[in-house]
């Protein structure tokens, strides 16, 4: 089965603009749906300032919120 | 946890502060801040760019430790000349107060317009009609004394309070005169409640980063104390150890554990309960908590003599410090706001008072990585029981062993209480006598200091996280622990 992956970024910079909010809502995804996400955490993607910051299928994706990236995952789903 | 965008605010703005201090270019650049925190393009919260620079240059004061008004430049040379304000811990942002329009007692759709009208009939001023089928309360006769919500049999007029007011548990914030809220500083213990509670971010605690870093910069050894729920707060992934050596880069000179001062504080807290209760005092409470303790001295004065004579888990670390190193510059760094009042009492022993949020800033304005920095040392020199201090139930659990260990045959019976509602409430029956108990645990946070309004991580998760990292302790309790120091002077220092 081909999954999507998504990168989200655990660097200081992004955990201290709300990363963690990001995995989490990802996290609480229904069954069928999380099963396709590839989700890894990485500590940067060079954009700090503009945390926090995701990688959704190679494209880095920055100022993002929960709402934002359950909306590109789900644009981008398999 | 969730970040809400005032909260990223706050924290930009910290760690722009940070980083322009560590850079050396604060006072010349600090009024970049309003552009570089809020764009000309940027998401707007507010009605203009103009006003949300007002409401910046309040938090930008906050964050210097300057009184809110001070034009921006000198409030940075004085922050950068050490200076600090004789501010509480906890402040109100005027600007930023959104003097929250709230009708207290509104009628809602459940209205049936009854015959019986109680609410009418209820109403000492007469200030209810019935408009346009439905009851209507004339907000300029409503005194709001709630009598209408109590007499409608349909429950259709409900009681709306300020965020800030209803997350004061001991109503210390009101709306003032002009509808700004107003912090009675005669009540307010400086919990932090209000900070995380308010939606404009209207409430905040003063910052010394500035001066801690000028500090660090002058090369003086400084030391920073960290508190036990420093577990998992920049993410379940990053090791402690990354944390002390990310704490080293910032240019610490050493990290030592507060749960070492934890163990310190059982056995002194221990030795206190088998010797006075029963015989000089029914109950004895826990003193670790500095807005328990502040709650007691301003709401319940005459169960202060209850209170645990021993001094928090951070005065006995830092006291620990001190004697090996007396010119040693002292900074806490914890999950707590009430920690900033608190070390204004000790002001030979802790230096500055750090929250996980404001370390976590300055990690960024030096441009410090912790989930890429390698690990410093291995700390945990603390028992099991001191690192479970950072949660609710900890305490309790380390003077029990503690006791179980110096007097066997003593009957501790705890009772917990988290929360500042509970605690007092508590507090309140055990001195009437009406709880079998000897013993109270007293947590002014929700879930205790790892629900702190200083942390960054979801206090479940943290808790869970803290437990693991306790279990890998190389000691249990606080007895068994020969690096605890009881031999020296644990007594508080009082009001």
């Amino acid at each position: 089965m081909s999954t999507l992956l998504v990168e989200i970024c655990l660097g200081t910079s992004c955990h201290l603009m709300g990363s963690q909010d990001i995995i989490d809502a990802i996290e609480s995804l229904p069954p069928d749906k999380r099963g396709k996400i590839d989700l890894r955490g990485v500590t940067c993607l060079k954009t700090c300032r503009k945390g926090p910051n995701a990688r959704i299928n190679g494209v880095v994706l920055s100022e993002m919120t929960p709402e934002r990236t359950l909306a590109v995952i789900e644009d981008n789903l398999p | 946890m969730h970040v809400s965008e005032v909260t990223k605010i706050r924290r930009k703005v910290l760690a722009e502060v940070s980083r322009l201090a560590l850079e050396g270019t604060l006072e010349e650049n600090i009024a970049g801040i309003l552009s570089t925190v809020v764009s000309e393009d940027g998401p707007r919260y507010r009605c203009c760019v103009h006003k949300e620079r007002a409401v910046l240059k309040d938090r930008i004061n906050m964050a210097l430790s300057q009184p809110i008004g001070t034009p921006l430049a000198e409030a940075a040379g004085k922050a950068l000349g050490g200076e600090r304000a004789d501010l509480p811990a906890v402040n109100l942002l005027p600007e930023a107060c959104d003097r929250c329009p709230i009708d207290k007692f509104l009628v809602t759709d459940a209205c049936r317009n009854c015959l019986a009208h109680n609410c009418i009939a209820s109403c000492p001023k007469k200030a209810i009609m019935v408009v346009q089928n439905r009851a209507y309360i004339d907000k300029t006769i409503c005194i709001e004394c709630g009598m209408c919500k109590r007499s409608c049999s349909y429950g259709a007029i409900i009681e709306i309070s300020r965020p800030c007011e209803r997350a004061c548990d001991l109503k210390a914030i009101v709306a003032g005169s002009d509808r700004r809220a107003v912090i009675d500083y005669e009540k307010c213990v400086q919990c932090g409640a209000c900070k995380v509670a308010c939606p404009f971010g209207a409430i905040s605690e003063r910052s010394e980063i500035v001066q801690l870093i000028q500090r660090i910069k002058d090369g003086q050894r400084v030391y920073a104390l960290l508190a036990p729920a420093f577990i998992g707060q920049f993410g379940p992934k990053v090791k402690p150890e990354q944390i002390i050596g990310a704490i080293g880069r910032l240019g610490f000179h050493s990290v030592k554990e507060v749960a070492l001062g934890a163990d310190a504080v059982a056995l002194a807290e221990a030795g206190e309960f088998t010797r006075a209760v029963p015989a000089e005092q029914p109950f004895l409470t826990t003193s670790c908590c500095p807005a328990f303790v502040a709650m007691v001295e301003k709401h319940l004065p005459d169960a202060g003599d209850r209170v645990s004579t021993t001094v928090s888990p951070m005065i006995a670390a830092a006291k620990a410090v001190k004697e090996e190193d007396p010119s040693a510059a002292i900074v806490f760094v914890g999950p707590c706001v009430a920690k900033k009042a608190e070390a204004r009492r000790y002001p030979d022993l802790v230096d500055f008072v750090l929250t996980f949020e404001e370390l976590a800033a300055m990690f960024v304005g030096a441009g410090i990585n912790v989930a890429e920095t390698e690990a410093g040392d291995h700390l945990t020199a603390a028992s099991r029981d001191g690192i479970g201090f950072a949660r609710a139930g900890g305490v309790t659990q380390a003077v029990l062993d503690t006791v179980a260990h110096l007097a066997p045959g003593a009957a501790l019976k705890p009772q917990r209480a988290d929360g500042l509602a509970d605690c007092l409430a508590v507090l309140t029956k055990m001195q009437q006598g009406a709880l079998d108990a000897n013993f109270l645990e007293g947590m002014a946070c929700q879930g205790g200091c790892v629900g702190g309004p200083g942390t960054m991580a979801d206090q479940r998760l943290t808790a869970k996280l803290v437990e693991l990292y306790a279990g890998q302790a190389p000691v249990a309790t606080a007895p068994d622990n020969t690096a605890a120091r009881p031999e020296i002077d644990l007594h508080r220092r009082k009001k």
